[in-house]
């Protein structure tokens, strides 16, 4: 186990910089923030220009630019942002549990909705239910997802003022944002666990476990569900790359104060430390994410555990 | 039966967070679309800031939303020794929000800052560069002695970079505590400040103009359009600074809510590349200019919230000419025009633009459609918008012709013109022309007023008849509001002062 996790966070270690190293590369090739932050300035020289390239350490080759962001990183200093000096690490700590939240809770929300309506279509495959929860999810799949935040937000905070449409003043702020991932991410989770329990189901341990009278439910949720969980936790885990940027989106529509918002707008602002401190923590969740889908293989399945 | 109490549970959850909170009484609150992340004067040079500086800072002059400058915490100002010095005479009992007193060498400290070191590392000093030094005569006057002319000091003396700071208070806690705990005299006090979220004040009852008559005032960072006009309809915003035009209407209908909709200081051109291709000519490019219908485009695209336009910039603008109409349109004589000059149907041209600025695409296609019209097709190409502005345009790397957009809160042509058209000037990498550049330096360097409306007014015809650019609209400058917040002394600059506001 010892070895597994070494070697795991040796690849962690290695993907962040490798994904650090091409952003920060990637976002220099694309403009000059002395140039951004004195657009409409009026009379701008050359040398003001370049006054303000040194006092944000520009003046400097790439390779040094990087590598003092790494070694400052690995202690937790990122650095301030160009736009205004606060210091990056209190952004990044503002923001991360804002989008942690958000991508637990939606994820929460969808696995309650999609796992008995994908159970229920896989047990009534073809009839009136599977088409029904097909067609439905197929509408899911297919609304962008900032449409149907907006269609949310008109329904449930302008003609029925139920829910504020945005930012965050507390938990009922969180609902729309939430909601709004949760019905994305459920489209293709249902269909997931259609498949996923189709195939289980057509297994002679079923079979078996109905012959022995076991009630319906036992067989459903005890028999096949545990059995189809790794490909879907498997599923899941690699969703939550997706979940993350479809967040960017989300958490712009609704300014939401998390990591997306963050990101957006550190890109536009060609604001580097910002931009690089955001990408080192949201590949760094992701990388922890995967590595808690290996954990949980070995909970659902003795088999794996007892390896 | 689960079901049922599901449903229970989750709508007893919802009333228990409850709905959306109403105003607090004498709140007033106010979305921007941007959080400059800095309220120190000398670090940005943001609207974003403008919209915010105005609450907690004062100038030494002050701008009305009518455009007049009048008395801030100076009470007079007089040219001295010919045009070399100004003095001026400050307000006495003023204090910062602090306790700290206000006086001359809190004037002194303020410029020395802004033109010394730390001046050098943010965006504002360029502007203030006419100023040599500030010398200290007694507590309450002070002399800024000017190394050359910059007819535009007093508008700039009367925002941003020139707000006037806390000696003691800066020296004490630091530049970097001061950019997140703003302390100036102003009629509101900060209170609070969430990084991208919010910023707080309360009202300064001690204010030397008189005490504002709302007790808090809140900002927040919204940069949705979208989202802001939600808000707003949600009656969660009393100000939404950004509207989109699509939700004009939406906001007109609502019985609590209303749009104000000001001349503005954002002009739209599309510049002509002059040294490609039949752009060089400029019957040609009179020719294309005469080939647009704007009204129409302001008219059904903008849905009316813009101006036609001569010359690159709106009609507050110092400088501006009600004389000079833009050429009509004429696709007749247009297309006559371009024969005469030899140019075939079917001549290639390119336009680039601001490829995320979704009104602006529109107005592309429509401009395409009518250059269709008169024989050119036109190609469309949209550049990420710093890519247009930091690369393509300086490097003059453009296509036949491409979206100039242009503000700024001073409200004078010479700050735009002189970058326009200027040789070698930054947005000027095509045109070179001795007489245009020596009537912007006239202007630039006279403190004569009348002579410099007239020059620049001169500049703008000059302009027309080169046809450097094909002069578009400026646009109105939008605002979202609660018709329950009274008073609010909207600016088209974006610069807030919401010391008479109230709400109800």
């Amino acid at each position: 186990m010892s070895v597994f996790l070494i070697k795991r966070v040796l690849q962690a270690v290695f993907v962040v910089l490798v994904v650090t190293l091409l952003v920060s590369y990637a976002v220099r090739l694309t403009g000059d923030p002395a140039l951004m932050l004195t657009q409409g300035a009026g009379s701008v020289t050359e040398e003001d220009l370049a006054n303000i390239r040194t006092g944000l350490g520009l003046d400097r080759s790439f390779l040094a630019q990087y590598t003092d962001f790494v070694g400052h990183a690995l202690v937790g200093d990122f650095g301030r942002s160009f736009l205004g000096g606060t210091p990056v690490a209190r952004l990044l700590a503002d923001a991360l549990p804002a989008t942690l939240a958000l991508a637990l809770v939606s994820l929460f929300l969808s696995v309650l909705v999609s796992v008995p309506l994908g159970i229920q279509a896989a047990v009534h495959k073809g009839k009136g239910a599977d088409q029904c929860i097909r067609v439905v999810s197929l509408i899911g799949l297919s609304f962008p997802n900032f449409w149907l935040a907006i269609m949310l937000v008109l329904l449930l905070s302008i003609t029925f003022p139920l829910l504020p449409p945005s930012g965050w003043d507390g938990p009922a702020s969180l609902v729309l944002p939430a909601l709004t991932m949760a019905i994305i991410l459920s489209a293709t989770n249902v269909r997931l666990v259609r498949t996923a329990m189709l195939e289980t189901l057509s297994a002679q341990y079923i079979m078996v476990a109905r012959s022995k009278g076991l009630k319906e439910r036992v067989v459903l949720y005890k028999h096949a569900l545990r059995n189809c969980a790794i490909p879907l936790i498997t599923y899941i885990g690699l969703q939550f790359g997706n979940l993350i940027g479809g967040l960017v989106v989300i958490e712009k529509v609704f300014n939401w104060p998390g990591l997306g918002t963050l990101a957006f707008d550190a890109i536009s602002g060609r604001d580097y430390p910002v931009l690089q401190g955001t990408v080192t923590v949201l590949s760094l969740v992701i990388v922890a994410v995967n590595l808690l889908v290996d954990v949980a293989y070995g909970l659902v399945d003795p088999r794996i555990r007892n390896r | 039966m689960k079901l049922r109490t599901l449903l229970a549970t989750t709508s007893l959850i919802l009333a228990s967070l409850g709905a959306p909170s109403a105003h607090a009484a004498g709140t007033l609150t106010v979305a921007v679309h941007q959080d400059p992340g800095n309220w120190d004067p000398i670090a940005t040079f943001l609207v974003a800031w403008g919209s915010v500086g105005n609450q907690v800072f004062d100038g030494l002059l002050m701008r009305t939303p009518e455009m007049k400058l009048v008395p801030g915490l100076a009470t007079k100002w007089e040219f001295l020794d010919k045009n070399t010095k100004l003095r001026f005479t400050l307000r006495p009992n003023v204090k910062f929000h602090n306790g700290e007193a206000f006086d001359a060498e809190a004037v002194k400290f303020t410029f020395d800052r802004l033109l010394g070191e730390e001046g050098k590392k943010g965006p504002q000093q360029a502007n203030y560069n006419a100023i040599d030094k500030v010398v200290v005569v007694n507590p309450l006057t002070v002399d800024f002695i000017l190394k050359n002319p910059d007819p535009v000091l007093l508008t700039k003396l009367a925002g941003y970079g020139a707000m006037i700071v806390p000696p003691k208070y800066i020296k004490e806690k630091g530049s970097q505590y001061f950019g997140m705990n703003p302390v100036g005299t102003g009629p509101f006090r900060f209170t609070e400040y969430k990084p991208k979220i919010s910023l707080s004040f309360e009202r300064n009852a001690s204010y030397w103009g008189g005490a504002p008559k709302v007790d808090n005032l809140v900002y927040r960072f919204i940069s949705e359009p979208a989202t802001q006009a939600a808000e707003l309809q949600a009656g969660r915003l009393d100000v939404a600074n950004q509207i989109p035009l699509a939700m004009i209407e939406t906001i007109k209908k609502d019985s609590k809510l209303a749009v104000v909709s000001l001349d503005g200081p954002t002009a739209l051109a599309l510049r002509y590349n002059t040294q490609r291709g039949i752009m060089k000519d400029v019957e040609v490019r009179k020719a294309l200019t005469m080939a647009v219908d704007r009204e129409a485009i302001i008219k059904s695209i903008l849905l009316g919230q813009a101006r036609p336009i001569a010359s690159f910039q709106g009609s507050l603008s110092f400088g501006y000419d009600p004389a000079l109409k833009p050429l009509p349109y004429d696709p007749a004589k247009a297309k006559a025009m371009l024969q005469k000059a030899g140019v075939k149907p079917g001549a290639q041209i390119q336009i680039d633009f601001r490829g995320p600025d979704s009104n602006f695409r529109e107005v592309a296609q429509a401009v395409a459609g009518y250059l269709q019209a008169v024989g050119v097709t036109a190609t469309l190409k949209p550049y990420e918008t710093n890519v247009l502005l930091n690369d393509i345009i300086p490097n003059g790397k453009t296509g036949e012709m491409w979206q100039n957009s242009w503000g700024g809160w001073t409200f004078d042509y010479d700050n735009t013109a002189y970058a326009m058209y200027y040789t070698k000037q930054r947005w000027n990498p095509f045109d070179d022309n001795a007489k245009l550049n020596a009537l912007l330096h006239i202007q630039r360097n006279s403190w004569d007023q009348n002579l410099r409306k007239s020059t620049l007014q001169e500049i703008s015809r000059l302009v027309a008849d080169l046809a450097l650019e094909m002069p578009l609209y400026s646009l109105n400058t939008l605002y979202g509001v609660n018709k329950r917040a009274k008073n609010l002394a909207l600016p088209a600059d974006g610069r807030f002062r919401f010391v008479d506001a109230s709400v109800d």
